[in-house]
Protein backbone atom coordinates (compact mmCIF):
# COMPACT_ATOMS: atom_id res chain seq x y z
CA UNK A 1 0.00 0.00 0.00
CA UNK A 2 1.16 3.55 -0.88
CA UNK A 3 2.38 6.13 1.68
CA UNK A 4 0.20 8.65 0.12
CA UNK A 5 -2.98 6.16 1.28
CA UNK A 6 -2.11 6.30 5.06
CA UNK A 7 -1.54 10.31 4.64
CA UNK A 8 -5.18 10.44 2.70
CA UNK A 9 -6.54 8.54 5.81
CA UNK A 10 -4.78 10.70 8.75
CA UNK A 11 -5.62 13.69 7.00
CA UNK A 12 -9.47 12.55 7.50
CA UNK A 13 -9.41 12.81 11.26
CA UNK A 14 -7.83 15.76 11.48
CA UNK A 15 -9.45 17.67 14.32
CA UNK A 16 -11.67 20.58 13.05
CA UNK A 17 -15.29 21.55 13.34
CA UNK A 18 -16.00 21.42 9.38
CA UNK A 19 -19.85 20.51 8.55
CA UNK A 20 -18.29 19.20 5.26
CA UNK A 21 -17.08 16.24 8.01
CA UNK A 22 -20.46 16.15 9.53
CA UNK A 23 -21.02 12.09 9.61
CA UNK A 24 -24.67 11.12 9.71
CA UNK A 25 -24.99 8.43 12.42
CA UNK A 26 -28.52 7.33 13.56
CA UNK A 27 -27.80 8.74 17.32
CA UNK A 28 -26.27 12.16 16.31
CA UNK A 29 -29.35 12.24 13.81
CA UNK A 30 -31.95 11.97 16.14
CA UNK A 31 -29.73 14.88 18.11
CA UNK A 32 -30.09 16.88 15.31
CA UNK A 33 -33.50 16.47 14.15
CA UNK A 34 -34.34 17.21 18.02
CA UNK A 35 -32.58 20.09 17.75
CA UNK A 36 -33.87 21.40 14.87
CA UNK A 37 -37.75 20.64 16.53
CA UNK A 38 -36.58 22.73 19.67
CA UNK A 39 -35.71 25.73 17.41
CA UNK A 40 -39.35 25.46 15.53
CA UNK A 41 -40.87 25.47 18.60
CA UNK A 42 -41.18 28.72 20.58
CA UNK A 43 -38.79 27.96 23.19
CA UNK A 44 -36.59 31.11 24.03
CA UNK A 45 -33.68 28.93 24.35
CA UNK A 46 -31.52 25.84 23.87
CA UNK A 47 -29.14 24.15 25.63
CA UNK A 48 -27.31 21.76 24.35
CA UNK A 49 -24.75 20.16 26.42
CA UNK A 50 -22.05 17.16 26.63
CA UNK A 51 -18.88 16.08 27.57
CA UNK A 52 -15.73 17.33 25.64
CA UNK A 53 -15.52 15.68 22.50
CA UNK A 54 -19.23 14.74 21.74
CA UNK A 55 -20.43 16.64 18.77
CA UNK A 56 -21.50 19.97 19.88
CA UNK A 57 -19.60 21.94 17.82
CA UNK A 58 -20.54 19.60 14.57
CA UNK A 59 -23.61 20.06 15.50
CA UNK A 60 -24.41 23.55 15.70
CA UNK A 61 -21.62 23.61 12.82
CA UNK A 62 -24.30 21.16 10.93
CA UNK A 63 -27.12 23.16 12.44
CA UNK A 64 -25.68 27.05 10.83
CA UNK A 65 -24.88 25.49 7.48
CA UNK A 66 -28.28 24.25 7.19
CA UNK A 67 -30.10 26.75 8.16
CA UNK A 68 -28.04 29.24 7.34
CA UNK A 69 -29.72 29.27 3.76
CA UNK A 70 -33.55 29.86 5.03
CA UNK A 71 -33.09 32.14 8.07
CA UNK A 72 -31.21 34.87 10.37
CA UNK A 73 -28.46 32.61 11.72
CA UNK A 74 -25.17 33.25 13.14
CA UNK A 75 -22.71 30.90 15.05
CA UNK A 76 -20.22 32.29 17.38
CA UNK A 77 -17.74 29.27 17.83
CA UNK A 78 -15.36 31.10 20.72
CA UNK A 79 -16.97 33.23 23.05
CA UNK A 80 -16.37 36.84 22.65
CA UNK A 81 -16.05 38.01 26.54
CA UNK A 82 -15.74 41.51 26.15
CA UNK A 83 -19.71 42.57 26.90
CA UNK A 84 -19.31 45.49 24.34
CA UNK A 85 -17.86 43.62 21.63
CA UNK A 86 -20.27 41.02 22.17
CA UNK A 87 -23.20 43.08 21.57
CA UNK A 88 -21.95 45.36 18.96
CA UNK A 89 -20.80 41.78 16.78
CA UNK A 90 -24.66 41.02 17.49
CA UNK A 91 -25.64 44.32 16.40
CA UNK A 92 -23.38 43.60 12.92
CA UNK A 93 -24.38 40.37 12.55
CA UNK A 94 -28.50 40.30 12.81
CA UNK A 95 -29.07 43.67 12.08
CA UNK A 96 -25.78 44.98 9.88
CA UNK A 97 -25.18 48.11 12.25
CA UNK A 98 -21.91 49.35 13.34
CA UNK A 99 -21.07 51.02 15.92
CA UNK A 100 -17.33 53.22 16.64
CA UNK A 101 -17.42 53.53 20.23
CA UNK A 102 -19.30 51.52 23.19
CA UNK A 103 -22.54 49.58 22.66
CA UNK A 104 -23.48 48.55 26.59
CA UNK A 105 -26.32 45.58 27.13
CA UNK A 106 -29.01 48.60 27.87
CA UNK A 107 -28.25 50.00 24.45
CA UNK A 108 -28.02 46.70 22.34
CA UNK A 109 -31.38 45.63 24.19
CA UNK A 110 -33.10 49.01 22.84
CA UNK A 111 -31.88 48.58 19.60
CA UNK A 112 -33.40 44.88 19.36
CA UNK A 113 -37.00 46.01 20.39
CA UNK A 114 -37.29 48.35 18.17
CA UNK A 115 -36.80 45.74 15.02
CA UNK A 116 -39.31 43.96 13.74
CA UNK A 117 -38.68 40.51 13.09
CA UNK A 118 -38.95 39.84 8.99
CA UNK A 119 -41.72 36.96 8.42
CA UNK A 120 -41.86 35.18 11.27
CA UNK A 121 -38.76 33.42 11.70
CA UNK A 122 -36.83 34.53 14.86
CA UNK A 123 -32.98 35.22 14.17
CA UNK A 124 -31.17 32.31 15.57
CA UNK A 125 -27.73 32.36 17.63
CA UNK A 126 -25.44 29.67 18.24
CA UNK A 127 -23.46 29.99 21.14
CA UNK A 128 -20.19 27.65 21.35
CA UNK A 129 -18.13 26.96 24.21
CA UNK A 130 -20.79 28.83 26.16
CA UNK A 131 -19.08 27.50 29.64
CA UNK A 132 -16.78 30.68 29.26
CA UNK A 133 -19.34 33.51 29.25
CA UNK A 134 -19.17 34.78 32.57
CA UNK A 135 -22.64 34.88 35.04
CA UNK A 136 -23.30 38.59 34.51
CA UNK A 137 -23.26 37.99 30.82
CA UNK A 138 -25.44 34.87 31.01
CA UNK A 139 -27.63 36.59 32.75
CA UNK A 140 -27.93 39.53 29.96
CA UNK A 141 -28.49 36.93 27.32
CA UNK A 142 -30.92 35.57 29.19
CA UNK A 143 -32.78 38.84 29.36
CA UNK A 144 -32.24 39.14 25.83
CA UNK A 145 -33.70 36.25 24.98
CA UNK A 146 -37.00 37.81 26.68
CA UNK A 147 -37.70 40.14 24.14
CA UNK A 148 -38.62 37.26 21.87
CA UNK A 149 -36.65 39.55 19.50
CA UNK A 150 -34.11 36.96 19.46
CA UNK A 151 -33.56 33.62 19.85
CA UNK A 152 -29.83 31.28 21.73
CA UNK A 153 -28.83 27.72 21.29
CA UNK A 154 -25.96 27.09 23.74
CA UNK A 155 -23.55 24.79 24.16
CA UNK A 156 -21.67 24.21 27.15
CA UNK A 157 -19.42 21.53 28.64
CA UNK A 158 -21.31 19.45 31.40
CA UNK A 159 -19.39 19.96 34.00
CA UNK A 160 -20.57 20.52 37.77
CA UNK A 161 -20.12 24.48 37.14
CA UNK A 162 -22.47 23.75 33.58
CA UNK A 163 -25.57 23.06 35.89
CA UNK A 164 -25.19 26.13 38.16
CA UNK A 165 -25.26 27.97 35.22
CA UNK A 166 -28.09 26.04 33.68
CA UNK A 167 -30.18 25.84 37.06
CA UNK A 168 -29.68 29.79 37.67
CA UNK A 169 -30.46 30.94 34.26
CA UNK A 170 -32.47 28.89 32.73
CA UNK A 171 -34.52 27.03 35.23
CA UNK A 172 -37.27 29.44 35.35
CA UNK A 173 -37.00 29.41 31.58
CA UNK A 174 -38.70 28.40 28.43
CA UNK A 175 -35.93 26.46 27.39
CA UNK A 176 -35.07 22.65 26.33
CA UNK A 177 -31.64 20.83 26.91
CA UNK A 178 -29.87 18.22 24.79
CA UNK A 179 -27.68 15.74 26.00
CA UNK A 180 -24.70 14.58 23.12
CA UNK A 181 -22.93 11.72 24.65
CA UNK A 182 -19.78 9.27 23.26
CA UNK A 183 -20.47 6.63 20.43
CA UNK A 184 -21.04 3.54 21.12
CA UNK A 185 -18.50 0.99 19.49
CA UNK A 186 -21.33 0.21 16.67
CA UNK A 187 -21.62 3.82 15.96
CA UNK A 188 -17.74 4.40 16.30
CA UNK A 189 -16.73 1.67 13.79
CA UNK A 190 -19.61 3.12 11.40
CA UNK A 191 -18.16 6.97 12.01
CA UNK A 192 -14.33 5.83 11.39
CA UNK A 193 -15.26 3.92 8.17
CA UNK A 194 -17.65 5.94 6.83
CA UNK A 195 -15.26 9.03 7.40
CA UNK A 196 -12.25 6.91 5.71
CA UNK A 197 -14.75 5.81 2.57
CA UNK A 198 -16.03 9.41 2.56
CA UNK A 199 -12.49 10.29 1.71
CA UNK A 200 -12.31 7.12 -0.74
CA UNK A 201 -9.54 5.57 1.94
CA UNK A 202 -11.66 1.92 1.18
CA UNK A 203 -8.56 -0.45 1.84
CA UNK A 204 -7.48 1.82 5.03
CA UNK A 205 -11.36 1.16 5.52
CA UNK A 206 -11.67 -2.27 5.51
CA UNK A 207 -8.25 -2.51 7.59
CA UNK A 208 -10.54 -2.20 10.68
CA UNK A 209 -11.91 -5.05 12.12
CA UNK A 210 -14.14 -5.24 15.63
CA UNK A 211 -10.63 -5.73 16.79
CA UNK A 212 -9.19 -2.77 16.70
CA UNK A 213 -12.64 -0.91 16.83
CA UNK A 214 -13.14 -2.64 19.95
CA UNK A 215 -9.10 -1.13 21.05
CA UNK A 216 -9.59 2.15 19.72
CA UNK A 217 -13.30 2.46 21.91
CA UNK A 218 -11.74 1.31 25.02
CA UNK A 219 -9.00 3.68 24.71
CA UNK A 220 -10.93 6.33 23.76
CA UNK A 221 -14.31 5.34 25.23
CA UNK A 222 -15.82 6.67 21.84
CA UNK A 223 -15.02 10.36 22.27
CA UNK A 224 -15.18 11.54 18.97
CA UNK A 225 -12.46 13.75 19.34
CA UNK A 226 -9.86 11.86 21.11
CA UNK A 227 -10.77 8.91 17.97
CA UNK A 228 -9.87 11.79 15.70
CA UNK A 229 -6.54 12.27 17.77
CA UNK A 230 -6.05 8.51 17.81
CA UNK A 231 -6.83 7.51 14.58
CA UNK A 232 -5.25 10.67 12.95
CA UNK A 233 -1.50 9.04 14.84
CA UNK A 234 -2.35 6.07 13.98
CA UNK A 235 -2.34 6.75 9.94
CA UNK A 236 0.85 9.18 11.03
CA UNK A 237 2.50 5.75 12.01
CA UNK A 238 1.25 4.08 9.15
CA UNK A 239 2.97 7.03 7.20
CA UNK A 240 5.86 6.24 8.88
CA UNK A 241 6.34 2.75 7.85
CA UNK A 242 5.13 2.77 4.86
CA UNK A 243 8.36 5.20 4.03
CA UNK A 244 10.96 3.20 5.91
CA UNK A 245 9.81 0.14 6.89
CA UNK A 246 7.09 -1.34 4.76
CA UNK A 247 7.73 -5.54 6.02
CA UNK A 248 6.33 -4.41 9.48
CA UNK A 249 2.54 -3.43 7.86
CA UNK A 250 0.38 -5.82 7.54
CA UNK A 251 -2.58 -4.42 5.43
CA UNK A 252 -4.78 -7.20 6.22
CA UNK A 253 -5.54 -5.28 9.13
CA UNK A 254 -5.02 -2.35 11.68
CA UNK A 255 -2.05 -3.23 13.96
CA UNK A 256 -2.93 -3.60 17.70
CA UNK A 257 0.98 -2.49 18.31
CA UNK A 258 0.19 0.84 16.16
CA UNK A 259 -3.03 1.91 18.04
CA UNK A 260 -1.03 1.44 21.39
CA UNK A 261 1.50 3.65 19.92
CA UNK A 262 -0.44 6.50 18.86
CA UNK A 263 -2.23 5.89 22.25
CA UNK A 264 1.43 6.45 23.47
CA UNK A 265 1.38 9.43 21.46
CA UNK A 266 -1.28 10.88 22.60
CA UNK A 267 -1.61 10.33 25.76
CA UNK A 268 -4.37 8.32 25.97
CA UNK A 269 -1.75 5.47 27.18
CA UNK A 270 0.32 6.68 30.60
CA UNK A 271 3.95 4.55 29.61
CA UNK B 1 6.26 14.78 13.35
CA UNK B 2 6.63 11.43 15.61
CA UNK B 3 9.93 10.18 16.45
CA UNK B 4 9.08 6.37 15.90
CA UNK B 5 11.87 4.58 17.65
CA UNK B 6 10.99 6.57 21.02
CA UNK B 7 7.60 5.62 20.72
CA UNK B 8 8.51 1.87 20.08
CA UNK B 9 10.33 2.09 23.42
CA UNK B 10 7.99 3.72 24.99
CA UNK B 11 5.27 1.02 24.12
CA UNK B 12 7.85 -1.93 24.96
CA UNK B 13 7.80 -0.32 28.79
CA UNK B 14 4.15 -0.14 28.26
CA UNK B 15 4.26 -3.70 27.30
CA UNK B 16 5.72 -5.32 30.14
CA UNK B 17 4.33 -2.55 32.71
CA UNK B 18 1.51 -4.31 30.85
CA UNK B 19 2.07 -7.83 31.10
CA UNK B 20 3.49 -7.50 34.68
CA UNK B 21 0.49 -7.92 37.01
CA UNK B 22 -0.67 -10.39 34.23
CA UNK B 23 2.29 -12.69 35.16
CA UNK B 24 2.37 -12.43 38.59
CA UNK B 25 -1.37 -13.00 39.07
CA UNK B 26 -0.81 -15.75 36.93
CA UNK B 27 2.45 -17.08 38.91
CA UNK B 28 0.55 -16.21 41.90
CA UNK B 29 -2.68 -18.19 40.85
CA UNK B 30 0.29 -21.25 39.92
CA UNK B 31 1.70 -20.59 43.49
CA UNK B 32 -1.84 -20.72 45.25
CA UNK B 33 -2.92 -23.89 43.02
CA UNK B 34 0.32 -25.55 43.68
CA UNK B 35 0.01 -24.91 47.26
CA UNK B 36 -3.85 -25.96 47.48
CA UNK B 37 -2.90 -29.15 45.88
CA UNK B 38 0.33 -30.17 47.82
CA UNK B 39 -2.18 -29.67 50.68
CA UNK B 40 -5.02 -31.57 49.18
CA UNK B 41 -2.23 -34.40 48.51
CA UNK B 42 -0.68 -34.18 51.74
CA UNK B 43 -3.90 -34.47 53.93
CA UNK B 44 -5.08 -37.22 51.84
CA UNK B 45 -1.87 -39.30 52.81
CA UNK B 46 -2.54 -38.10 56.24
CA UNK B 47 -5.99 -39.64 55.55
CA UNK B 48 -4.45 -43.13 54.30
CA UNK B 49 -2.20 -43.33 57.06
CA UNK B 50 -4.99 -42.47 59.80
CA UNK B 51 -7.42 -45.16 57.87
CA UNK B 52 -4.33 -47.84 57.66
CA UNK B 53 -4.36 -47.34 61.27
CA UNK B 54 -8.12 -47.57 61.63
CA UNK B 55 -7.57 -50.77 59.44
CA UNK B 56 -5.74 -51.76 61.94
CA UNK B 57 -7.38 -50.62 64.89
CA UNK B 58 -10.05 -53.03 65.08
CA UNK B 59 -7.42 -55.83 64.53
CA UNK B 60 -5.99 -54.23 68.28
CA UNK B 61 -8.76 -53.50 69.47
CA UNK B 62 -10.58 -56.98 69.46
CA UNK B 63 -7.41 -57.73 70.91
CA UNK B 64 -8.05 -55.46 74.03
CA UNK B 65 -11.82 -56.22 73.67
CA UNK B 66 -11.26 -59.29 74.43
CA UNK B 67 -8.35 -59.07 76.87
CA UNK B 68 -10.07 -57.50 79.33
CA UNK B 69 -12.63 -60.28 79.20
CA UNK B 70 -9.72 -62.56 79.64
CA UNK B 71 -8.76 -60.14 82.72
CA UNK B 72 -11.77 -59.91 84.22
CA UNK B 73 -13.25 -62.61 84.36
CA UNK B 74 -14.41 -62.51 87.61
CA UNK B 75 -16.26 -59.17 87.15
CA UNK B 76 -18.05 -59.57 84.11
CA UNK B 77 -19.35 -62.05 81.68
CA UNK B 78 -19.65 -62.16 78.55
CA UNK B 79 -22.18 -63.90 76.21
CA UNK B 80 -21.25 -65.35 73.03
CA UNK B 81 -23.79 -66.90 70.25
CA UNK B 82 -21.70 -68.36 68.19
CA UNK B 83 -18.64 -71.25 68.10
CA UNK B 84 -16.89 -68.29 66.35
CA UNK B 85 -16.68 -65.95 69.63
CA UNK B 86 -15.64 -69.02 71.67
CA UNK B 87 -12.83 -69.30 69.10
CA UNK B 88 -11.31 -65.77 69.48
CA UNK B 89 -11.71 -65.76 73.11
CA UNK B 90 -9.68 -69.16 72.79
CA UNK B 91 -7.12 -67.86 71.02
CA UNK B 92 -6.83 -64.75 73.47
CA UNK B 93 -6.66 -67.15 76.00
CA UNK B 94 -3.66 -68.60 74.28
CA UNK B 95 -2.06 -65.34 73.74
CA UNK B 96 -2.53 -64.81 77.82
CA UNK B 97 -0.69 -68.31 78.09
CA UNK B 98 1.75 -67.43 75.91
CA UNK B 99 2.32 -64.65 78.19
CA UNK B 100 2.10 -66.75 81.64
CA UNK B 101 4.06 -69.36 80.64
CA UNK B 102 7.37 -66.85 80.40
CA UNK B 103 6.85 -66.24 84.39
CA UNK B 104 8.32 -67.90 87.10
CA UNK B 105 7.14 -71.59 87.22
CA UNK B 106 5.67 -73.22 90.46
CA UNK B 107 7.11 -76.19 91.32
CA UNK B 108 4.41 -77.44 92.98
CA UNK B 109 2.46 -80.28 91.96
CA UNK B 110 -0.84 -81.99 93.41
CA UNK B 111 -0.11 -84.95 95.43
CA UNK B 112 -1.44 -87.50 93.01
CA UNK B 113 -1.24 -90.33 95.56
CA UNK B 114 -4.86 -90.79 95.68
CA UNK B 115 -4.86 -91.45 91.85
CA UNK B 116 -4.40 -94.68 92.88
CA UNK B 117 -7.39 -95.39 94.86
CA UNK B 118 -9.22 -94.49 91.81
CA UNK B 119 -10.83 -96.40 89.56
CA UNK B 120 -10.48 -97.17 86.40
CA UNK B 121 -14.19 -96.38 85.98
CA UNK B 122 -13.28 -92.81 85.99
CA UNK B 123 -12.74 -91.50 82.53
CA UNK B 124 -8.77 -90.93 81.43
CA UNK B 125 -7.61 -88.58 79.12
CA UNK B 126 -5.14 -90.26 76.64
CA UNK B 127 -3.67 -90.10 73.37
CA UNK B 128 -5.78 -90.61 70.69
CA UNK B 129 -3.13 -93.23 69.07
CA UNK B 130 -3.02 -94.62 72.11
CA UNK B 131 -7.36 -94.56 72.63
CA UNK B 132 -7.02 -97.01 69.67
CA UNK B 133 -4.98 -99.82 70.71
CA UNK B 134 -5.53 -99.61 74.99
CA UNK B 135 -8.31 -99.52 77.65
CA UNK B 136 -8.17 -96.90 80.11
CA UNK B 137 -5.98 -97.63 82.81
CA UNK B 138 -7.45 -96.92 86.34
CA UNK B 139 -4.12 -96.45 88.16
CA UNK B 140 -2.31 -93.71 85.98
CA UNK B 141 0.16 -91.12 86.81
CA UNK B 142 -0.35 -87.26 86.09
CA UNK B 143 2.76 -88.06 83.96
CA UNK B 144 0.95 -90.64 82.07
CA UNK B 145 -2.08 -88.88 81.85
CA UNK B 146 -0.29 -85.96 80.01
CA UNK B 147 0.30 -87.90 77.36
CA UNK B 148 -3.08 -88.68 76.80
CA UNK B 149 -5.61 -86.86 74.29
CA UNK B 150 -9.09 -86.28 74.88
CA UNK B 151 -10.55 -87.68 72.13
CA UNK B 152 -12.20 -90.64 73.73
CA UNK B 153 -13.85 -88.57 75.68
CA UNK B 154 -15.22 -86.92 73.06
CA UNK B 155 -17.00 -89.59 71.68
CA UNK B 156 -18.30 -90.96 75.26
CA UNK B 157 -19.56 -87.34 76.20
CA UNK B 158 -21.31 -87.13 72.45
CA UNK B 159 -23.44 -90.75 73.48
CA UNK B 160 -23.79 -88.56 76.71
CA UNK B 161 -27.27 -86.97 77.30
CA UNK B 162 -26.74 -83.54 75.62
CA UNK B 163 -27.92 -80.22 76.91
CA UNK B 164 -29.49 -77.95 74.33
CA UNK B 165 -30.02 -74.53 76.96
CA UNK B 166 -27.92 -71.92 76.98
CA UNK B 167 -25.23 -71.66 79.94
CA UNK B 168 -22.45 -69.59 81.37
CA UNK B 169 -19.46 -70.54 80.37
CA UNK B 170 -16.77 -69.18 82.85
CA UNK B 171 -12.88 -69.13 82.24
CA UNK B 172 -10.89 -68.46 85.34
CA UNK B 173 -7.42 -67.10 85.29
CA UNK B 174 -4.90 -65.58 87.78
CA UNK B 175 -6.27 -62.21 86.28
CA UNK B 176 -9.71 -63.10 87.57
CA UNK B 177 -11.85 -62.63 84.21
CA UNK B 178 -14.85 -64.52 83.40
CA UNK B 179 -16.54 -64.76 80.45
CA UNK B 180 -19.99 -66.47 79.73
CA UNK B 181 -20.46 -68.16 76.42
CA UNK B 182 -24.24 -69.05 75.34
CA UNK B 183 -24.41 -71.87 73.40
CA UNK B 184 -26.71 -74.32 72.10
CA UNK B 185 -24.68 -77.48 72.00
CA UNK B 186 -22.51 -77.60 74.92
CA UNK B 187 -20.55 -81.00 73.88
CA UNK B 188 -20.11 -79.75 70.40
CA UNK B 189 -17.74 -76.55 72.14
CA UNK B 190 -16.44 -78.88 73.93
CA UNK B 191 -15.47 -80.92 70.90
CA UNK B 192 -14.67 -77.90 69.14
CA UNK B 193 -12.36 -76.77 71.96
CA UNK B 194 -10.48 -80.14 72.36
CA UNK B 195 -9.97 -79.85 68.51
CA UNK B 196 -8.09 -76.89 69.18
CA UNK B 197 -6.61 -78.13 72.10
CA UNK B 198 -5.12 -80.96 70.48
CA UNK B 199 -3.50 -78.72 67.93
CA UNK B 200 -2.35 -76.12 70.02
CA UNK B 201 -2.05 -77.89 73.51
CA UNK B 202 -3.12 -74.34 75.24
CA UNK B 203 -3.58 -74.88 78.74
CA UNK B 204 -6.35 -72.31 78.37
CA UNK B 205 -8.45 -74.40 76.17
CA UNK B 206 -7.92 -77.41 78.80
CA UNK B 207 -9.09 -75.62 81.85
CA UNK B 208 -11.86 -74.70 79.61
CA UNK B 209 -13.23 -78.23 78.92
CA UNK B 210 -12.34 -79.20 82.55
CA UNK B 211 -14.34 -76.11 83.52
CA UNK B 212 -17.37 -76.92 81.22
CA UNK B 213 -16.83 -80.93 82.51
CA UNK B 214 -17.11 -79.21 85.57
CA UNK B 215 -20.19 -77.57 85.37
CA UNK B 216 -21.73 -80.24 83.21
CA UNK B 217 -21.23 -82.79 86.84
CA UNK B 218 -18.56 -84.65 85.04
CA UNK B 219 -16.19 -84.42 87.77
CA UNK B 220 -13.51 -86.98 86.91
CA UNK B 221 -13.51 -85.45 83.36
CA UNK B 222 -13.04 -81.80 85.09
CA UNK B 223 -10.73 -83.66 87.22
CA UNK B 224 -8.68 -85.09 84.75
CA UNK B 225 -8.60 -81.68 82.29
CA UNK B 226 -7.95 -79.60 85.70
CA UNK B 227 -4.78 -81.72 86.12
CA UNK B 228 -3.71 -81.59 82.34
CA UNK B 229 -4.02 -77.88 82.52
CA UNK B 230 -1.85 -77.58 85.78
CA UNK B 231 0.78 -79.86 84.20
CA UNK B 232 1.37 -77.88 81.28
CA UNK B 233 0.64 -74.43 83.31
CA UNK B 234 1.20 -74.73 87.14
CA UNK B 235 1.12 -70.88 87.61
CA UNK B 236 -3.17 -71.27 86.39
CA UNK B 237 -5.07 -70.84 89.93
CA UNK B 238 -8.60 -72.11 88.41
CA UNK B 239 -6.68 -74.99 87.54
CA UNK B 240 -6.17 -75.78 91.48
CA UNK B 241 -9.65 -74.64 92.01
CA UNK B 242 -11.38 -76.71 89.57
CA UNK B 243 -9.09 -79.42 90.58
CA UNK B 244 -9.60 -79.35 94.31
CA UNK B 245 -13.36 -78.81 93.85
CA UNK B 246 -13.58 -82.06 91.21
CA UNK B 247 -11.80 -84.01 94.20
CA UNK B 248 -14.01 -83.03 96.98
CA UNK B 249 -17.47 -83.82 94.34
CA UNK B 250 -14.88 -87.36 94.08
CA UNK B 251 -15.48 -87.19 98.01
CA UNK B 252 -11.71 -87.16 97.73
CA UNK B 253 -12.08 -83.98 100.62
CA UNK B 254 -8.84 -84.64 102.26
CA UNK B 255 -7.07 -85.11 99.16
CA UNK B 256 -8.31 -81.81 97.97
CA UNK B 257 -7.54 -80.13 101.55
CA UNK B 258 -3.72 -81.05 101.00
CA UNK B 259 -3.51 -79.81 97.71
CA UNK B 260 -5.26 -76.66 98.24
CA UNK B 261 -3.01 -75.89 101.30
CA UNK B 262 0.21 -76.66 99.41
CA UNK B 263 -0.90 -74.05 96.63
CA UNK B 264 -1.96 -71.34 99.51
CA UNK B 265 1.66 -72.24 101.15
CA UNK B 266 3.01 -71.39 97.78
CA UNK B 267 0.65 -68.38 96.00
CA UNK B 268 -1.13 -67.12 99.26
CA UNK B 269 -4.24 -66.81 96.84
CA UNK B 270 -7.06 -65.59 98.42
CA UNK B 271 -9.88 -68.15 96.44
CA UNK B 272 -7.65 -70.80 97.10
CA UNK B 273 -8.32 -69.99 100.96
CA UNK B 274 -11.84 -68.92 100.81
CA UNK B 275 -12.52 -72.19 98.71
CA UNK B 276 -10.64 -74.14 101.92
CA UNK B 277 -12.64 -72.69 104.18
CA UNK B 278 -15.82 -73.38 102.48
CA UNK B 279 -14.60 -77.13 102.22
CA UNK B 280 -13.83 -77.36 106.19
CA UNK B 281 -16.51 -75.70 106.91
CA UNK B 282 -18.90 -77.77 104.64
CA UNK B 283 -20.20 -75.48 102.62
CA UNK B 284 -18.90 -76.61 100.14
CA UNK B 285 -19.84 -80.54 99.30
Amino acid sequence: MKPSIYENSRDVFLDTVNAEDYIQLERVSIFYQSLRDSIEKPLKMVLLYGKPGTGKSMLLSKLHQNLSSSQKVCLYKTPILDESEFFKTLAQDLYAMTYDGELNFTQFVKVVEKRELVGATVPLILLDEAQLYSTPMMEKIRLLSDTRKVKFVIALHKTEKEDIIAKEHFQTRIWESIKLENASTSELKIYIQKKLMKANSIDTASMFTQKSIDLVHKLTDGNYRDVNKLVYTLFDIYVYYANNNPNKINTSEISTKFIEMAAIHTGLIDA
Amino acid sequence: MLNINDLELRHKKYKRKYYAPLFTMIVSTAIIAASITWFFVYNQKNTFIVENKIVKEPIVAQKIETEPVVEEKNESTLELATKEKLHVISENAVREETAEEKQEKLVLSPSLGFMSKLESKSQIYKEPAKELNSTPKPKETPEQKRAETVSPKIENKQIAPKKEEIEEITINTDKKSSINIARKDEIEDIAHVLKRFNVNHNPALSLFVAKKYYQLGDYEQAYNYALITNDINNNIEDSWLIFSKSLVKLNKKELALETLKKYISHSHSSQARQLLEEIQTGKFK
